[in-house]
């Protein structure tokens, strides 16, 4: 029962994360492989706080919610100043980065050995230790985050970035401000990564710089890609499908030595695959 | 009467072509000004260079006194100013109703915080612009095609959302970019129609328009460009008639 | 002297980057993709080299053999993915992705096959050192500058003085005259990554003699060639090779001052400063 639970509360942890991917890439079409490094900035400050007992889970929680704000705020500046080619480098770049931040900043991050032992989160005095009593945690953490992404984009703003993908000139010359859209949404889609980040820390115990690198940001584009675009049920449908893929892959006899590099290979075969035959994913919108 | 619409000495060019050359024109309030020119003389170039999509090397704008330099598309809007493009600029994705919608400023629920913190007061807020962009569309006879996506409409109904999407933005001055061309008979009177209506209204028209027939009907005044310079301005009569500038504009007399 | 040994290794593998940054900005500017593949290319080609050394292969021989093969690949990878999905009116997102997927799947491929492990050419010749001057090169460096400089100089004669070279300028600057004219850009295309793909064997091939093979090493000095072709003004050869020979040189010289790990950070941050303030490069003739 503890491992379905664990695939369950990973993959909601993947939504959450997921929906920062789509509302950026998927929703205003700001090309990005760096959610990752957002999503382990939240992991490690959430670790942090709890690792040395200065914060409390919410408040921790809180904290890494606004920090990753600004983060993706930053982030998301230099694409809405230069066209989306060379944002792309600025993404890889900045995902590069903060990997190399992960690994080399021991004092802050343990570096290539990672942070362990991180407590389980205590909530109104009530320690969440089971996998049932995290099940429902992240249920409604992730429930709260589908909530706010639905309700996005069945509101003008939703409206507004669908029309500033399609033509930015155009909503400007109807007198929208573009500048602004683009960075509240960036913003949110950093809390989305914060959130996940403080979950998947508390959750796993554990975590380490290979959780938030390069690769996890392209698993995370997969997600978006497989499971479809601009939709809440891409964004659900994504992380659940590719997260089953491993364990699938377990049933047959992949020696273990190749087994991380053969996901990954898969991953990029998904991607070819579905940008060439179907596009808008399994249940999305066309990229 | 104080000056409506004023630009003085605009300069630009791009790599060596020059789009506009110490160009210099004053519009009225409350009228429709044509602003005609063979191909390239610099009309669009003059549009953009008003709404803000382009810098000018040299020269300014003044909107009813104040300096239009350096404001952003969106803040001219604000100011009252808005545009339509020659390539309609629509947005595919979205219906008919929504790309009005998209032109209604003061909007509850266009941004995250909103959005999501106050969904009801959003959803009631919507109903109501819905029925302000409902009456827009009836205003240029759009109101049965709501709901339709804009790869359904005609090609005259398509320019008749652009002017529709201006007018949802409230601005005083419209600057419209070719509206009648490609147009059948009666779209085009249909159009010619809503122009005059919008005039009567009290909204100030700046017209880019090929189509001498046109010309002549609307306008009350004529801007005659030539390489990015107005060459004259008078009457649709004077400047129709007057064989220099045919000669420039066809190459011969009418 | 570790200063001017640094700086000379500095203009060794900045040759050898230039080389890197041409063949990719001649992508970019024709076709409008940021090919990212195009760091599996590079990859693959030292690899290649690799296996045909250890199954004898004279050096020379193998050389060859690998740049024809790698413009094979190139011409594959244009005319069966990116055409297709340009076919499909594809935007440069959907493109960009499945580039992305691409590399995954050559990266890791790669390392199912030759394990993640640092692989160094059974070549004993290559680490000969000559020194003259208080420097110290090795055979390996002499060649890769040998190599680099000659294939810069025939690119640029290429360029500027052949037919196709002419064709490939003309769909650079206005591809959509050259659709309607008989120039043929979709063939056009092919050869354009042919022949990128062919140059960037040689890097892929020298380095590697120098510093051993690595599956996921090739994306490093792709980004770091790419902000050298943006920074030095995107549609100029010898910018984007001038400029890539300048970052080498600062990351060795930072040595001096900064650990390893951080000089190629230093490049991503000065790059996303860049992008943020004067987004048009140094050389601001290109947009």
């Amino acid at each position: 029962m503890d491992f379905y639970f664990s695939y369950i509360v990973l993959a909601e942890i993947y939504v959450l994360l997921g929906l920062s991917t789509n509302l950026l890439v998927g929703i205003i079409g700001i090309f990005s492989v760096s959610q990752a490094a957002v999503f382990g900035v939240g992991a490690y400050i959430v670790a942090a706080f709890l690792m040395s007992g200065t914060l409390g889970f919410i408040p921790a929680m809180i904290v890494a919610f606004i920090c990753c704000v600004i983060l993706n705020i930053l982030l998301a500046l230099p694409s809405l100043r230069v066209s989306g080619d060379y944002f792309v480098v600025t993404s890889f770049g900045i995902q590069l980065l903060a990997t190399a931040v992960f690994i080399n900043w021991t004092a802050g991050t343990g570096g290539a050995n990672g942070l362990p032992g991180i407590p389980p989160p205590e909530i109104l005095g009530h320690t969440v230790g089971e996998a049932w009593e995290f099940l429902v945690l992240v249920t409604v953490a992730t429930g709260l985050g589908c909530l706010a992404f639905g309700l996005i984009l069945r509101a003008p703003f939703g409206r507004l970035l669908k029309a500033i993908r399609e033509d930015e000139l155009a909503v400007a010359a109807a007198g929208k401000n573009v500048l602004r859209a683009k960075v509240s949404a960036a913003a949110l889609a950093g809390g989305f990564a914060g959130s996940a980040g403080g979950l998947y820390a508390t959750f796993m115990s554990f975590i380490d710089p290979v959780s938030f690198d390069l690769d996890a940001s392209i698993l995370l584009l997969t997600m978006v890609v497989v499971g479809g675009a601009r939709t809440l049920a891409g964004s659900i449908v994504g992380p659940f499908v590719l997260l089953a893929l491993p364990h699938v892959l377990m049933l047959i006899d992949i020696p273990t030595t190749i087994a991380a590099s053969m996901r990954q290979l898969i991953y990029g075969l998904l991607l070819i695959a579905f940008m060439l035959f179907r596009p808008q994913g399994l249940v999305g919108e066309k990229l | 009467m104080s000056i409506y619409l004023e630009a003085v000495g605009l300069e630009k060019s791009f790599g060596g072509l020059k789009a506009m050359n110490d160009c210099s024109f004053t519009i009225d309030q409350g009228r429709i000004t044509c602003l005609v020119g063979p191909n390239g003389a610099g009309k669009t170039t003059i549009f953009n260079a008003i709404t803000g999509f382009l810098k000018p090397d040299q020269g300014h704008v003044t909107f009813k006194g104040e300096s239009l330099d350096g404001l952003s598309p969106q803040a001219i809007v604000d100011k009252g100013i808005a545009r339509t493009f020659q390539n309609l600029r629509l947005f595919a994705e979205l219906t008919t109703l929504d790309n009005v919608m998209i032109g209604l400023g003061g909007q509850v629920g266009e941004e995250p915080f909103g959005a999501i913190y106050r969904p009801f007061h959003t959803a009631r807020a919507q109903a109501a612009k819905k029925r302000a962009a409902l009456e827009t569309l009836e205003h240029v006879g759009l109101a049965d095609k709501a709901s339709e996506y804009v790869r359904n409409l005609s090609y005259g109904e398509q320019k008749l959302l652009t002017v529709a999407r201006v007018l949802a933005t409230g601005a005083e001055l419209l600057l419209l970019d070719e509206p009648a061309s490609g147009l059948s008979h009666g779209a085009l009177d249909g159009i010619m129609t809503l122009l005059r209506r919008l005039q009567d209204e009290g909204k100030t028209l700046l017209v880019v328009e090929h189509n001498t027939r046109v010309v002549q009907r609307i306008a009350d005044d004529v801007l005659f460009l030539h390489q990015g310079h107005l060459m004259a301005r008078g009457t649709p009569a004077e400047i129709t008639s007057d064989p220099k500038l045919a000669e420039i504009y066809f190459g011969g007399v009418i | 002297m570790l200063a001017l040994q640094l700086f000379i290794n500095g203009l060794v593998t900045g040759s050898a980057l230039g080389i890197v940054a041409i063949s990719f900005s001649l992508v970019f500017s024709t076709a409008k993709i940021f090919h990212v593949a195009h760091a599996g290319v590079y990859t693959m080609a030292g690899y290649l080299a690799w296996s045909l050394v250890r199954y004898g292969v004279p050096s020379p021989l193998t050389l060859v053999i690998v740049v024809v093969l790698c413009a094979g690949a190139g011409a594959l990878i244009e005319w069966q993915l990116y055409d297709r999905l340009k076919q499909r009116r594809a935007t440069d997102l959907v493109i960009l992705i499945a580039s992305i997927g691409l590399l995954a799947v050559m990266q890791n491929s790669i390392s199912a096959i030759y394990t993640p492990n640092i692989l160094q050419f059974p070549l004993p010749w290559a680490s000969q050192v000559v020194a003259f001057g208080g420097i110290r090169l090795s055979w390996a460096e002499i060649l890769t500058v040998a190599f680099s400089l000659s294939a810069y100089a025939t690119t640029m004669w290429f360029a500027n003085h052949t037919n196709l070279g002419k064709r490939i300028r003309a769909v650079a600057s206005n591809p959509f005259l050259a659709e309607i004219t008989r120039l043929e850009p979709r063939s056009v295309y092919v050869y354009v990554i042919a022949i990128a793909s062919a140059l960037v064997a040689l890097p892929g091939v020298m380095v590697p003699l120098d510093f051993g093979l690595q599956p996921y090493g090739g994306l490093t000095p792709l980004l770091t060639a790419t902000i050298a072709m943006i920074a030095g003004g995107v549609g100029s050869l010898h910018g984007a090779y001038v400029v890539a020979v300048a970052i080498a040189v600062m990351q060795n010289l930072c040595l001096l001052f900064i650990p390893g790990e951080w000089s190629v950070g230093i490049t991503f941050f000065i790059f996303v400063f860049f992008m943020l303030f004067r987004p048009t490069g140094l050389f601001s003739t290109a947009r």
